[in-house]
């Protein structure tokens, strides 16, 4: 970068003012950051290890990890994010790539698909529960078909799949957006390129889309996840974490010990532990990030 | 891709993938076009011709205004201005926060540059659910509860777009700042009268994720301001859907309303959007 070159090359005290005059621009965003981010994380962080006395112990840690619900609650939630990240990032590079070919009117049908994103996560349960419901129009369908009703919300077994449905459903067509962007970038000389040489449809995807998509497809890797690990609305006005704890995402644990119980350091605890996974994924993401500049 | 040098071989390759395509679009419309149905029809019509399956699942029989009478006239309107309210107020200073910081990482050269971008970004991408708990208390202790500041100041910082315009600075030539700098410019100037006016798609694209995210948030709004003049719509709409007689009626008719301003602004700014991540966040 020639702008770092020519600044290294001045004095020490010049190196010194452009670092002053960068603090004054980046100031906003750090205190933003120190104030709405680390603060409460550290504030977090103390209050697991606080316990109801005020001394430092890690009884509520000991606590959660004895505490079959909590010990649930991590299962489905690294279930859920198991499934749905590769499931909604594999729908939205499909479907990135089909809409970037010679489809008539193809900025419309991204457009529809990306519409979900404007109907607010709590109203789309809403709208989910109601197609849901036992006698809702899916399962009227299904039996107009002749095939048997699906116990939606209502089953165990089905119940966290829904809730994947729902989530699936405005997230697929988001991080397709970013997609979209990124196959846009890459040069189409490449797949003229390919095409005089001969290579099919599935040749230019893994040759060219593939290596051309690495930086946004890992990027929308670490932002998906972390959007899933904190899934919370549709699990709140759907289940409440039920049926049999089948849906009680690590959120609607927290929430819960927080405001219903008014269980302060238990939900603090999750907090720290939530945090922590979401920090070392974060982490282990961001590594494979290539060039991080 | 542009017309011209697509062939009819190729012509014909697309109309055939358009079928994979709409079935796709269907199932993404369907809940909305339900919702839509719905909200036009009589409370009582909408579970009446659920099951078994007739015309009139998807058809109302008959069509009424009487949801959005309903909705209107109660405290719907108010929470649907809050959260226009909130939402303007958090991509503006969000905007100026993100393109500030975003400037000061890709123009200037300081130690530990490159650490406090990753630590800015990372930082950012813990989303506050995660530490709403802690945060909330905090809010209340300030007094920032019930106010349109607690509601706000949350959503301004964003990683992801401090990320995309950072990428979009950096792509823009540091002979023009230079230049301007020897004419005597402060660097205020070369960010206000340079930077930000070569940036505007990619302003548009942070823009639209500072105003989906805020639009979207339901747990903040629900912890911090659980007074009824401070509702945001999402919390109006969860609140009909939590009495004890539901009027499904005016649940969709509020859905639609809530949805349709993001929808006017997806429609108007897709292209955009779509653009300025294609021109921004992805160059390596």
């Amino acid at each position: 970068m020639s702008v770092t070159r020519t600044v290294t090359s001045r004095s020490r005290t010049r190196t010194r003012r452009s670092a002053l005059t960068a603090l004054a621009f980046l100031a906003p965003a750090v205190v933003g950051v120190v104030l709405l981010r680390l603060w409460p994380a550290v504030e977090a962080l103390v209050g697991s290890f606080t316990s109801r006395s005020g001394d430092v112990s890690f009884g509520t840690f000991e606590r959660l990890f004895s505490d079959p619900t909590f010990i649930g609650s991590l299962k489905v939630t690294l279930l859920f994010s198991v499934v749905i990240n590769p499931l909604q990032i594999a729908l939205a590079l499909l479907l990135a790539v089909l809409l970037t070919q010679t489809v008539p009117l193809v900025g419309l049908w991204r457009t529809f698909i990306l519409l979900p994103v404007a109907v607010p996560q709590i109203v789309s349960a809403i709208i989910w529960g109601v197609l849901f419901r036992p006698d809702g129009p899916f399962n009227s369908v299904l039996v107009a078909l002749g095939l048997p009703a699906v116990p939606w919300l209502t089953s165990p077994d089905m119940a966290l799949w829904s809730i994947v449905i729902i989530c699936s459903w405005v997230g697929v067509g988001y991080w397709m957006t970013f997609l979209v962007a990124g196959i846009k970038d890459i040069p189409e000389t490449l797949y003229e390129a390919a095409q005089l040489d001969g290579a099919g449809p599935w040749r230019r995807f893994t040759n060219i889309t593939l290596p051309g998509l690495r930086r946004p497809l890992l990027f929308v890797l670490v932002a998906d996840t972390v959007a899933n690990f904190l899934v919370f609305a549709p699990v709140r006005q759907l289940t409440r974490g039920g049926p049999e704890g089948s849906t009680n995402l690590i959120m609607n644990t927290i929430f819960e010990r927080a405001y219903q119980i008014g269980d302060l350091p238990a939900a603090s605890a999750a907090t720290t532990i939530l945090v922590l996974i979401v920090v070392v994924v974060v982490g282990i993401q961001f590594r494979l990030l290539p060039g991080k500049d | 891709m542009t017309l011209d040098v697509s062939t009819a071989r190729e012509r014909r390759y697309g109309r055939w993938l358009l079928l994979a395509v709409l079935p796709i679009v269907a199932v993404s419309l369907l809940p909305l076009f339900y919702t839509f149905i719905s909200s036009f029809r009589p409370g009582s019509e909408i579970f009446q011709y659920l099951s078994p399956l007739s015309v009139h699942t998807f058809w109302p029989k008959e069509l009424t205004l009487e949801n959005y009478a309903t909705l209107l006239s109660g405290t719907f309107l108010p929470a649907l201005l809050n959260s226009v309210i909130v939402t303007t107020v958090t991509v503006v200073i969000g905007l100026t926060v993100a393109s500030l910081a975003a400037f000061g990482l890709a123009v200037f050269d300081f130690p530990l540059k490159n650490a406090l971008f990753v630590a800015l970004v990372l930082s950012f991408l813990i989303p506050f659910e995660a530490v709403a708990i802690p945060l909330s208390s905090m809010f209340r202790d300030l007094g920032l509860a019930n106010t349109y500041a607690g509601l706000i100041l949350p959503g301004i910082g964003n990683g992801l777009a401090i990320f995309l315009l950072r990428q979009f600075f950096l792509g823009i030539p540091p002979s023009l700042s230079e230049a301007a700098r020897i004419d005597g410019a402060s660097w205020l100037r070369v960010f206000w009268t340079i930077y930000l006016p070569l940036s505007r798609p990619s302003l548009v694209g942070a823009g639209l994720i500072l105003f989906v995210f805020q639009w979207q948030s339901f747990l903040w709004p629900l912890i911090i301001a659980p007074s009824p003049t401070m509702k945001v719509a999402p919390i109006a709409i969860a609140d009909l859907a939590g009495e004890a007689e539901i009027d499904f009626g005016a649940m969709f008719a509020g859905a639609l309303l809530t949805a349709a301003l993001p929808l006017i602004l997806l429609l108007v700014f897709q292209r955009q959007f779509t653009n300025s991540l294609a021109s921004s966040g992805t160059k390596e």
